[in-house]
């Protein structure tokens, strides 16, 4: 098997660096990371000084993404003789009980930190994974409202229960959560759209206004989000049809309706750059548009 | 009147006034260390960081609710505010103010606090005061009044010397506190060896207690909810955005990434 090294032709520091990118933007190309961690930790390890611990978190975690048990093991092992009675370690070792499933052992590992810390947030989101993992999905959704009600700014939670949330289908809660994100990133354009999505799906006059307002937000924070502009055109182009609508408000969402697929078609243009494909491809739009007009019900 | 310049050896430049500096500035760096060693940690109650993190969700409420539909702001703001059980007006935390006395880790910290600033500056300088006295050290650019001279000027015992010129543990104090910044440099911010920063924490502690806070700090929160109110920033969102064409340069680039590196 080539190395990495030879492969891409790099030497270790670049390899170090490729690393460490990926944990500052938090990466989760776990099969990536465990082929260029693994070479770094076993014929470099002693260059890299004391960022070698950090990579051994980083390997191991992606280890275990790729059910490599023995190389989380051998990180784990390092970790454990060079920090002992940590419970930055001691929750890694949870995750590797976890990751085989051996849920109890588990449970009792990340109880044992929160009784020498009750602070301590990684222990008890691990035990609210457990309880997702093991499918009961409504004591997880429990734990979670229990454990944001202490710690109400931890947006990767709020986020979480979105999710499990619209699992859920109950769509109204998931809005809840969704804008307390909006509002701690009010610049995340993403949120944006999936709180206008889940307003799209709840449905209803005021709620498809909602959406399409935030599909609109989305789409000034971002002008090159296409789902966000194919929601616009929905969105407008149902509350065009809907019987309940008054005759300005038809006016002005077939507007906007007509304007999102006249982008459109300029996206796929643009995309197309011109090519032989180009006409097959917009008559697709085209026809895909005219499929999607909603029909005065 | 003109006032007679007087020459100083410059013995007294190499021999008084470096080996103060460097006094200086090495006790400083030791403190600093020292501290660091005997600094006892400090451990969060589940309470605090909840707390906080309360505090700074209904600040972001404030600021950022201009984000979210007006229904969804009211009814956060009826969570916080409600006349009966709102949160803020709900929730009264219990008081404690921790004098020494009652809690035994504030007795030791300020016994620390005081072993490592306030004894050595004092045994440094009584120290420095007995072995360069007798003689002017430096004089001081701007003029100072006769109320300044036994202050400045221990040691010497000259009625009509101008008091601006001083005694070496002027010098020394004038040291501890402009070598403030060398150690911000060295050190980095919030080193142990920043001596008038301790000493302010040291006056403005006194006067505060920190877990009354918490309670002050929820009715200030809730003073300032109450006179916010709901500007959707959303309001005139489709016409702004539909009156020119999306911006969908580089959208689409030829070039691929290939393989990790």
């Amino acid at each position: 098997m080539a190395s990495v090294s030879d492969m891409y032709d790099v030497t270790w520091e670049e390899m170090r660096d490729k690393l460490r990118k990926w944990r500052d933007e938090n990466y989760r190309n776990s099969e990536q990371i465990v082929e260029v961690g693994e070479e770094l930790i076993q014929e470099h390890a002693s260059k890299l000084g004391d960022d070698v611990w950090i990579i051994y978190e980083q390997v191991m975690i992606a280890a275990l993404d790729c059910s490599r048990d023995d190389l989380a093991t051998t990180c784990l092992h390092e970790l454990q003789k060079q920090f002992q009675g940590s419970h930055r370690v001691k929750r890694l070792a949870g995750m590797r009980l976890e990751a085989l499933e051996r849920y109890d052992e588990a449970f009792k590992m990340y109880n044992d930190i929160l009784q020498d810390d009750s602070t301590n947030t990684a222990a008890r989101k691990r035990k609210i994974a457990i309880l997702k993992a093991q499918g009961k999905s409504t004591e997880a959704i429990r734990e979670l409202n229990e454990y944001l009600e202490q710690f109400v700014g931890d947006q990767e939670a709020w986020h979480e229960l979105a999710e499990l949330y619209i699992n859920e289908h109950d769509y109204a809660k998931a809005a809840f959560s969704l804008e307390e994100l909006m509002m701690t990133n009010p610049h995340n354009h993403l949120y944006c759209e999936q709180y206008a999505e889940v307003k799209y799906t709840q449905g209803g006059i005021e709620n498809l206004e909602l959406s399409r307002k935030y599909f609109a937000q989305a789409l000034k924070l971002n002008n090159r989000n296409m789902r966000a502009l194919f929601g616009l055109y929905m969105s407008a182009s149902h509350i065009g049809a809907s019987p309940k609508a008054s005759a300005k408000v038809k006016k002005d969402n077939v507007k906007y309706a007509a304007w999102a697929a006249s982008q459109i078609n300029r996206a796929y243009q643009l995309a197309g750059h011109g090519t032989k494909e180009t006409k097959c491809s917009l008559k697709a739009v085209e026809e895909m548009l005219e499929s999607m007009q909603i029909m005065p019900s | 009147m003109a006032e007679p310049e007087l020459l100083l050896d410059s013995n007294i430049r190499l021999w008084v006034i470096l080996p103060i500096v460097f006094i200086t500035f090495l006790v400083g760096v030791i403190r600093h260390y020292v501290s660091i060693l005997l600094q006892s940690d400090k451990k969060l109650t589940l309470e605090q960081v909840s707390d906080s993190q309360v505090l700074i969700r209904s600040r972001i409420l404030r600021e950022n609710g201009k984000y979210i539909p007006k229904q969804s702001f009211l009814m956060r703001k009826f969570f916080f505010n409600n006349q009966d059980d709102g949160f803020f007006k709900k929730t009264k935390r219990k008081v404690i103010p921790p004098s020494p006395m009652t809690d035994p880790s504030m007795l030791t910290d300020m016994i620390k606090g005081n072993v490592t600033n306030v004894l050595p500056m004092l045994l440094i300088g009584g120290w420095i005061n007995w072995t360069f006295s007798g003689f002017v050290t430096t004089k001081v650019p701007f003029p100072l009044t006769l109320r300044f001279k036994p202050m400045l000027q221990q040691g010497i015992e000259l009625l009509t010397l101008d008091a601006s010129w001083v005694s070496s543990a002027s010098w020394y104090f004038l040291n501890v506190f402009g070598l403030r910044s060398m150690y911000s440099l060295i050190l980095g911010q919030d080193n142990g060896a920043d001596q008038s920063r301790i000493m302010q924490e040291q006056m403005s502690g006194a006067a505060m207690a920190m877990p009354a806070d918490t309670n002050k700090a929820f009715k200030a929160e809730w003073e300032a909810l109450e006179l916010t109110d709901h500007q959707w920033a959303l309001e005139g969102l489709e016409e702004e955005l539909m009156s020119k064409d999306l911006d969908l340069d580089n959208m689409f680039s030829s070039e691929l990434p290939t393989g990790i590196f």
